[in-house]
């Protein structure tokens, strides 16, 4: 009876035990879920392509128009109206505040639109493409279009006119072509300054300082503090040392991505002092008194032999800094800026990936499409470096064995 | 004659390279462990002058009020934030409430209860919850989390704004902490010295009895080491925290439906300017921050020792 009741007890809390487990499974599904069905829809080459800030291009057309007239392409979306007479696709759609807009949908390759002169510019043209919206047309006729009139209302304008006096569109922007960029400067700059620092620390600490000598345990201590450092504490940091320093040095007002690039460097320096070191105890004894034996001196048997042995460890701290670099944020907003830029210049703000999240979601009204789109690119980048990590570990583990 | 001369300088040249490289790479690792005493000095430098009339004159803020204030900020130059201290060890006690019991459950689950395949599924799923940055948790918590806010809200027939509230700060935190303390528990359980084990089933213990009564017992250390991380990432955690929490005027705020204010929100929240009393006392916040974050670490290792004497 006794031992029924301890069994079945037991099975209990075996199944409430499971349970319990499956969250973190679930809140992973959950994240997933969450970014892909909000973000999917973005994601496009013209995101990755685009600038941030939609650019408005005021063009005319005298016409008259031919009257040869564009074929309706078949792949069209039924709700778009259509004007065989312009070879011009709109459509009624809201744009992430939930305002109404008309987007040009199609724009057939052979009509006059593709390339009409800009009013701002002098001999400039600019081409009515799909994606933009359309903002306002006055007609040679003098009948005015109004983007709050709807798609219907403008194709059967077009089609009753010959000509444009003025036409108003404007791409469509939301783009990350800069915050891509920024990033991949702000990992190169980064890595740059980090990886020989980090590494020459950690083949100084394994490999010549003297063991249990006082001021040798201080650097380690110290050094080991740097990983318990919140990163907005670091972010303090470069506001107060990094962006004075690289004011004085660069000429740079304010915050800028050298600043940003140092501060990130001194976020990944223990992680690269500690994942060197590590690599450095798995190389065995065997390699450096081989080395010694035959006639190297320790500088040598160091650079030549024990470095070499490490590199698959090294290489890993390198994708676990990039991944971190990623991902930063907070540390950023004080060492760079939240200011978006598709201009990238080295000694201006701008802002990666993670912090352009953080600038479209900081106003009135966040843009969570876009957020999640880009937190897609993000997820698929730590995933990629995440999986890297774990088979550089595994190959230097059956190499081991 | 002329070898051994040259053997013997040769000798003597590589020595000197050796020390010269020693030389040469005492040098990258001094700068490595500088950057502490760097944070330590600049950060506090920039975040006293709020408080020095050199610097603002009759704008100067008073540092009593500053540190026992309820109210963050009356205009020209009354700063306080007592109660963010407050809000913030409350949110994160709160969420370390959640999710230290979780966090063990799924490491037991993990090390102890399952094949290494199911086991291996799992600490993978919690590793990719390790690796997601703050900023994608905070996209979520303002997607996700605060929307359930809102349901639970409610339910209970309270208000929130929107759903950015201390409940919903409490579980970002507490999912953010999750795979910190799971993974660390993960190492301790497996550490527990599998004779113990054995000795408790041959005794006749059952399986959950020795899991809770011999496993978790000798885990015991690793897993607040486990703790005092998580809490450690809590407190410092920024921008995901700062999308939810809102901006409360003045507090402390122990309703969970209510807007709060942590020490890292108020640093983040509102950054415009880059010079100014607003901006430099920002860097006042972080020195609090920093100062609650080492007191906190000493506490909890002083009860890590407490707790770990009697075993």
């Amino acid at each position: 009876m006794k031992k029924n009741r301890r069994r079945s007890a037991d099975k209990a809390a075996n199944i409430i035990i499971s349970m319990i487990s499956m969250v973190g499974l679930l809140i992973l599904v959950t994240i997933f879920v969450f970014i892909f069905q909000r973000g999917t829809g973005l994601l496009s080459w013209k995101l990755f392509s685009g600038n941030y800030y939609p650019e408005t291009y005021d063009t005319y057309f005298s016409g008259p128009i031919d009257t040869i007239g564009y074929a309706r392409p078949a792949d069209l979306d039924p709700q778009a109206f259509y004007s065989e007479k312009w070879g011009i696709a709109l459509i009624d759609d809201l744009n992430f505040e939930g305002k109404h807009y008309v987007r040009i949908e199609y724009v057939d390759p052979e009509t006059p639109l593709t390339l009409l002169p800009d009013k701002n510019k002098d001999n400039s043209y600019s081409s009515i493409a799909s994606g933009q919206s359309l903002d306002k047309v006055i007609f040679t006729d003098n009948s005015i279009f109004l983007s709050k009139q709807g798609a219907k209302a403008g194709i059967e304008l077009f089609d009753n006119s010959d000509g444009i006096r003025d036409m108003l569109t404007t791409t469509p922007g939301n783009g990350i072509r800069g915050s891509i960029i920024t990033t991949g400067y702000l990992i190169l700059m980064t890595l740059a300054i980090a990886l020989p620092l980090g590494i020459f620390s950690a083949v100084y600490l394994h490999e010549f300082a003297p063991k249990d000598k006082w001021y040798v345990n201080l650097i380690r201590r110290f050094i080991e503090i740097l990983t318990g450092v919140p990163s907005i504490v670091f972010g303090l940091l470069g506001a107060a040392v990094f962006i004075p320093f690289t004011s004085s040095l660069f000429g740079a007002s304010g915050g800028n991505l050298i600043s940003g690039a140092l501060t990130l460097a001194v976020i990944v320096l223990p992680v690269i002092i500690s994942a060197t070191e590590d690599a450095l105890k798995n190389v065995p004894d065997d390699y450096r008194q081989a080395s010694l034996a035959l006639g190297a001196n320790k500088t040598q048997t160091t650079f030549r032999v024990v470095i070499k042995s490490a590199v698959p460890g090294i290489l890993s701290a390198t994708l676990l800094s990039v991944g971190r670099i990623i991902g930063e944020s907070a540390a950023l907003i004080y060492a760079i800026g939240t200011a978006i830029k598709d201009q990238i210049i080295l000694t201006e703000k701008s802002t990666s990936l993670a912090v352009f999240i953080w600038s479209i979601m900081a106003g009135e009204t966040p843009n969570f499409d876009l957020a999640c789109a880009v937190s897609i690119i993000i997820m698929a980048i730590v995933l990629i470096l995440n999986f890297s990590i774990k088979l550089i570990a595994r190959r230097i583990s059956s190499v081991r064995t | 004659m002329k070898t051994i001369t040259r053997s013997i300088s040769n000798k003597f040249r590589k020595r000197t390279a050796d020390k010269l490289a020693n030389l040469l790479l005492l040098i990258p690792t001094i700068i490595s462990a500088s950057f502490v005493i760097f944070i330590i000095i600049f950060v506090n430098e920039r975040g006293i002058t709020p408080f020095l009339a050199a610097r603002y004159g009759a704008d100067k803020v008073s540092l009593l009020r500053f540190l026992m204030g309820t109210t963050w900020f009356v205009p020209p130059n009354q700063y306080g934030i007592f109660f963010i201290v407050i809000n913030t060890l409350y949110v994160v006690l709160m969420a370390a409430a959640i999710s230290v019991p979780v966090s063990v459950i799924t490491a037991m689950f993990i090390a102890k209860m399952t094949n290494s395949r199911i086991g291996g599924f799992f600490q993978t799923i919690v590793e990719l919850l390790a690796a997601i940055p703050s900023i994608i948790y905070g996209v979520f918590g303002l997607g996700i989390i605060s929307k359930l806010v809102i349901r639970i809200a409610f339910v209970f027939n309270m208000q929130t704004a929107g759903g950015i509230s201390s409940l919903s700060t409490v579980l970002v935190l507490a999912i953010m902490i999750f795979p910190t303390i799971t993974l660390i528990s993960i190492t301790a359980f497996r550490s527990v010295d599998p004779d113990l084990e054995k000795s408790s089933l041959a005794l006749g213990a059952t399986k959950i009895q020795t899991l809770f009564r011999v496993s978790l017992v000798s885990a015991k250390s690793g897993i607040f080491t486990g703790i005092i991380l998580g809490i450690g990432r809590a407190l410092g955690e920024a921008t995901a925290v700062s999308m939810v929490a809102g901006n409360a005027g003045s507090g402390p705020t122990f309703d969970l439906f209510q807007t709060t204010r942590t020490l890292t929100s108020t640093m983040l929240l509102g950054l415009k300017e880059t010079s100014g009393l607003d901006y430099d006392i920002r860097f006042s916040v972080g020195i609090v921050l920093i100062v609650v974050i080492v007191c906190s670490n000493l506490i909890l290792n002083y009860i890590k020792k407490r707790v770990g004497r009697f075993a």
